[in-house]
């Protein structure tokens, strides 16, 4: 099938199938140099990477993709391409994005910030007519939103917030394992949650944003 | 860092807040010493998991087996990238308990419920430990664990066509599990429970 796929060749994909590409020392790797540089008094540096927008632009920016996952698995839930156990896993899975929403806009407004405007989405076409593409591009958004959120652990200012948004994460890793399941892919890619910057996720997230 | 005087300045009558203020060892700051005792209290709950899926299974189908063995592959990993990092932070990693899961492997059904019980568990206590992490890229490594674990759950949850809510998932916000209540699910497994550093961190 030569659907078009929104994230082919992309970063994203390197773990979405593939569990002979994961790599113990990698991300082993990835923990030592964690430790060292703790054990040396450093600055993690991930914290520098990236401009500080402090926890409001943190919250608006996981309102973002929890938008963008709670339309476009709305949309599959509503397209009746996946019926049965399947339906009912997506349904519950956009039913908690919805709950995200409410709860990230809510705490955004109680910080005295402003929760951002749902954008419109579009997708590639017929991909809510194909089950195969659909379930492939809802990997695609589930991982990338699992990676985000770890993407933004050491950047939370506040505990509470840092405990909310764990909480959060941890559901979406359930999602992404699920959909994994529903889609023939493997469910745990790597035995260690993988992260991406803001500014990675934006970019990939940005031709399905059309206004 | 104090961390009481830290949390002194955070909001905490919002929505989010309060779900992970509901979580029992969220913002307390009573169940760990330090990174390390965080670290070797995950290395414990690795150790069960670990010895879990070593023992071998029941029949299961060729799928099954295949996600049991990755899931055992991932809680090895675990154990030796926690035990690396206790060292690395001049730390003792502490020793495998010897556990006795009786006959839980005989049994399809039996042998699926216990991995999920203890997955669900391990992943909340991840999630419980998590807001005692002092250091920035050990509370990275913790929560990418976290998402695995969790990641397990789901899937042994599926397989045992468990119910969507309350089974698959549970709720849009996973609860945490705080450490009282993961090392008295873990008391019944371990062989000499007056000698081993389980025990020895339950009477903490």
């Amino acid at each position: 099938m030569t659907q078009p796929r929104p994230f082919g060749g992309g970063p994203v994909m390197m773990f979405a199938d593939d569990r002979s590409r994961r790599s113990f020392l990698k991300w082993a790797g990835l923990l030592g140099v964690g430790a060292t540089l703790a054990a040396a008094g450093a600055r993690s540096r991930f914290a520098s990477a990236q401009g500080d927008e402090g926890d409001i632009g943190i919250l608006n920016y996981a309102l973002t993709l929890e938008y963008l996952e709670e339309d476009f698995y709305g949309r599959g839930a509503d397209s009746g391409l996946l019926t049965g156990r399947a339906g009912e896993l997506v349904a519950a899975i956009r039913d908690h994005e919805t709950e995200h929403i409410a709860a990230i806009e809510s705490t955004i407004s109680d910080l005295g910030g402003s929760p951002v405007k749902k954008p419109k989405f579009s997708y590639p076409q017929g991909v809510f007519k194909d089950k195969q593409a659909w379930l492939e591009t809802a990997l695609d958004f589930s991982q990338l939103g699992v990676m985000a959120y770890h993407g933004q652990v050491q950047r939370i200012q506040s505990p509470e917030l840092l405990g909310a948004a764990a909480s959060i994460a941890g559901v979406e890793s359930r999602h992404a394992a699920i959909i994994a399941r529903l889609s023939g892919r493997n469910p745990f890619p790597a035995p260690i949650e993988q992260s991406a910057s803001k500014s990675r996720v934006l970019k990939t997230v940005q031709p399905f944003v059309s206004g | 860092m104090n961390r009481r005087s830290f949390l002194k300045s955070s909001v905490a009558a919002l929505p989010l807040a309060s779900a992970a203020a509901a979580q029992p060892a969220w913002a307390q700051g009573a169940d760990f010493k330090n990174d390390v005792d965080v670290l070797n209290f995950a290395l414990i709950a690795e150790y069960f998991l670990s010895a879990f899926y070593r023992e071998g299974s029941p029949m299961l189908s060729s799928k099954e087996g295949r996600y049991v063995s990755d899931i055992g592959a991932d809680e090895d990993a675990h154990i030796a990238a926690i035990t690396a990092t206790v060292q690395d932070l001049g730390g003792t990693p502490t020793m495998a308990p010897a556990i006795d899961y009786g006959d839980v492997f005989n049994d399809r059904q039996r042998y699926l419920r216990f991995a999920l019980r203890f997955e669900n568990l391990f992943g909340g206590a991840y999630l419980g430990a998590a807001g005692q992490i002092s250091n920035k890229e050990i509370l990275q490594a913790a929560a990418g664990i976290y998402g695995t674990e969790e990641r397990h759950a789901a899937v042994i949850a599926d397989l045992l066509q468990e119910p969507v809510e309350g089974g698959v998932f549970n709720g849009a916000l996973t609860q945490g599990a705080d450490k009282r209540t993961v090392l008295r699910a873990l008391r019944p497994f371990v062989k000499n429970p007056q000698t081993t550093t389980v025990e020895a961190a339950v009477t903490l």
